[in-house]
């Protein structure tokens, strides 16, 4: 039950993110986002029983839910981006079209919900969260909703993860950790290189 | 133990690029090359070897793909000796392109000798990520853009890649458990997984995934683009080392997923290549400058090793994916004295050299042109001619033997104009255009006398008989 409403709003944070026009809202509900999906990871680790989910649920509210919201606004503030960030898809247009790909995702991934155990909701409303974070990326023209997108596809992939499977070996987990933490070092150096050469 | 020694000269190359003394940067090319001994032992070793219990597996097929790699790697450190006397670069960007190399080795010898599905992938992100700032290097604002738009796309392309992976580790899992990761248990358990369809979706979205990365249909244009903007040596580590990564997953997913459905396998990879091949064959013939022309020809040879792959013809895709990977890169690098002078200027290009080493640079770079577009005695001649065998071999077992020989005919054709592309750029190069002076450094000259020494030795019977016993 506890896990129905928290996977709920996983895709409702996600949802909103995609209507946002300020940056530091949309950094907000990655923050959330994040945040949201730590708890399940935790409740789903606890129900399992499986310390390695719980090590990673810790480790995705500390680095995802704060660590990587807080540097973002470093960023931001650092190399002073746009802040209004006016999504390409027009509101009414984004309120079709965002359904539609629910709907849409659902149906695609009846085929392979049928094959998994547990409850096949959870991993096609992670595949709906995949392409609704491309969809984020690709309403935006600037750079700092197109990472965050990024990393909302990354969280949409973490879910895939604990409930298609789950929960991915800790090797595995922590690997992508590190991969996403290298991921930031290196947009700071392209951010650096763009404000040096302006 | 093995391990440490592989890591170490990207850990020593990584710490030396943060010192600031003069003689610090003739350390970083001596911890490239000492790459290589650590990867001869590895090779010299029986196989299969545990690096890493069951997650790190040195078998014939990575440490001959890690072999060519580093000798690649070698090719390219000689052409970075001289990059300051072609182009415009500062020591600190020189040392930092060399820090994000010792990363994008521990990248790279994680995903080559990965034995797990999951390290696989961590070692290609790793990889991917640390070319991103190599392609800046170049302070335009054209690499500044082709940076952003290879960490996106890349970012994407590698995501799916994670897709596809936590689908296929999914539909093993009920009988595998954790160790539904390891490729080797995979392959041997194939035909036991309880839902084959779920391994199909997660392979084609984790092969989507893939190509996009190596710029197969429909994103033809977005790798070649980045290697236009970066420097030249860039553009050699992608064709020559990032790539040999992307296809060694290529190879070790699809041995699995030929287990589970041959025909399915086939089908799909057949359709997509002959696309791909199609797509790029006239993008070749409108291509206006080397960088493009060299980066396509290098999509349109990794569409046909993976076909060669698929069709049974393991030992013709192990040559050709060898030849290429000498070739692209020697030709790569020969753009850096291509077009220091004339640019763009594909006319009169191979004129203008004068002395032993001007000759030597000249004659070498006609052979690479002439031998990527498989003129015998090339090794692409011979990969081709078994691959193309395998798979006619194929199609006289499939139950649709005339529509197979129609697509065969069809991709000869397409080769046939990528083919006479470039023997018209070899032409104007050689016959066109005004003879302006172009310098050859003694370093360049040697990168590319080491790759026209490895392409021979691939052609020796002793690495026939190698590669025949890969897989």
């Amino acid at each position: 039950m506890g896990a129905d409403f928290f996977i709920g709003l996983f895709l409702a944070t996600l949802i909103v993110a995609l209507f946002t026009s300020r940056l530091y809202r949309l950094i907000f509900w990655y923050s959330m986002n994040s945040l949201v999906l730590g708890i399940l990871a935790l409740l789903v680790g606890k129900a399992l029983d499986d310390k390695a989910m719980l090590i990673t649920g810790v480790a995705t509210l500390l680095i995802k839910a704060v660590g990587i919201p807080y540097l973002l606004k470093h960023f931001s503030e650092k190399f002073q981006f746009v802040r209004q960030i006016q999504p390409q898809i027009k509101t009414h247009y984004a309120i079709i079209l965002i359904p539609a790909i629910l709907v849409f995702t659902f149906y695609l991934s009846e085929p392979i919900t049928h094959m998994m155990q547990g409850n096949t909701n959870y991993v096609a409303i992670s595949i709906s969260s995949l392409f609704l974070s491309l969809l984020l990326m690709m309403e935006h023209r600037d750079v700092a909703p197109k990472i965050i997108g990024f990393l909302s596809m990354e969280n949409a992939l973490f879910l895939l993860g604990i409930t298609a499977t789950e929960g991915m070996p800790m090797l595995v987990e922590l690997g992508i950790f590190f991969d996403l933490l290298m991921a930031i070092v290196v947009m700071n150096l392209l951010f650096y290189k763009e404000e040096t050469q302006s | 133990m093995m391990l440490a020694l592989l890591v170490l000269p990207a850990a020593v190359m990584f710490i030396v690029s943060f010192l600031k003394y003069r003689k610090a940067k003739f350390l970083l090319p001596i911890s490239s090359f000492a790459i290589l001994l650590p990867i001869v032992k590895l090779f010299m070793l029986s196989k299969p070897y545990a690096i890493l219990g069951s997650y790190l597996v040195a078998d014939k097929l990575d440490t001959y793909v890690l072999l060519v790699s580093s000798l690649v790697g070698i090719g390219v450190t000689l052409a970075l000796l001289t990059l300051g006397k072609h182009v415009r670069v500062t020591d600190k960007a020189y040392r930092r392109f060399y820090r994000f190399f010792a990363i994008f080795w521990v990248g790279l010898i994680f995903s080559i000798l990965a034995n797990h599905m999951g390290i696989y992938w961590i070692g290609l992100e790793l990889a991917t990520l640390s070319t991103v700032y190599m392609i800046k290097t170049n302070h335009t604002l054209a690499a500044h853009k082709e940076a952003w738009n290879y960490m996106i796309v890349g970012a994407i392309a590698i995501s799916l890649v994670l897709f596809g992976i936590i689908l296929m580790y999914a539909s093993a899992k009920p009988i595998l458990g954790e160790r539904a990761m390891q490729f080797d248990l995979l392959l041997q358990h194939a035909k036991e997984i309880p839902s084959p369809f779920l391994f199909e979706m997660g392979f084609a979205i984790a092969m989507v995934g893939m190509f996009v990365k190596m710029g197969f249909f429909p994103m033809n244009l977005w790798l070649a683009n980045i290697e236009r903007a970066s420097f030249y040596p860039v553009a050699a580590l992608f064709s020559g080392i990032l790539e040999s990564a992307v296809i060694i997953g290529f190879f070790r997913f699809s041995r699995i997923a030929m287990q589970i459905n041959y025909v399915h396998l086939f089908g799909f990879v057949f359709v997509y290549m002959l696309l791909t091949i199609f797509i790029v064959a006239f993008l070749i013939f409108r291509a206006k400058d080397f960088m493009r022309l060299f980066s396509l020809s290098g999509v349109e040879h990794m569409a046909l090793i993976a076909l060669f792959w698929v069709s049974g013809g393991t030992f013709a895709a192990l040559l050709h994916f060898g030849a290429h990977a000498f070739l692209k890169p020697a030709l790569f690098l020969s753009t850096g004295v291509l077009e220091s002078n004339g640019k763009y200027r594909i006319a009169g290009a191979l004129k203008g050299y004068s002395g032993k080493k001007g000759t030597l640079f000249w004659v070498l770079v006609s052979l690479f042109l002439l031998a990527i577009i498989s003129l015998p005695p090339s090794p692409m001649f011979f990969s081709e001619l078994y691959g193309f065998g395998a798979m006619i071999q194929t199609a006289k077992s499939s139950n649709h033997i005339l529509a197979m020989i129609a697509a065969i005919l069809l991709l000869l054709i397409l080769l046939s104009v990528i083919f006479y592309r470039f023997v018209a750029i070899y032409q104007s190069m050689k016959y066109e255009g005004k003879a302006e002076e172009k310098k050859v450094y003694a370093s360049e000259l040697l990168a590319l006398i080491l790759f026209a020494v490895c392409l021979f030795v691939l052609l020796l019977p002793a690495t026939f008989d190698y590669l025949r016993s890969i897989v």
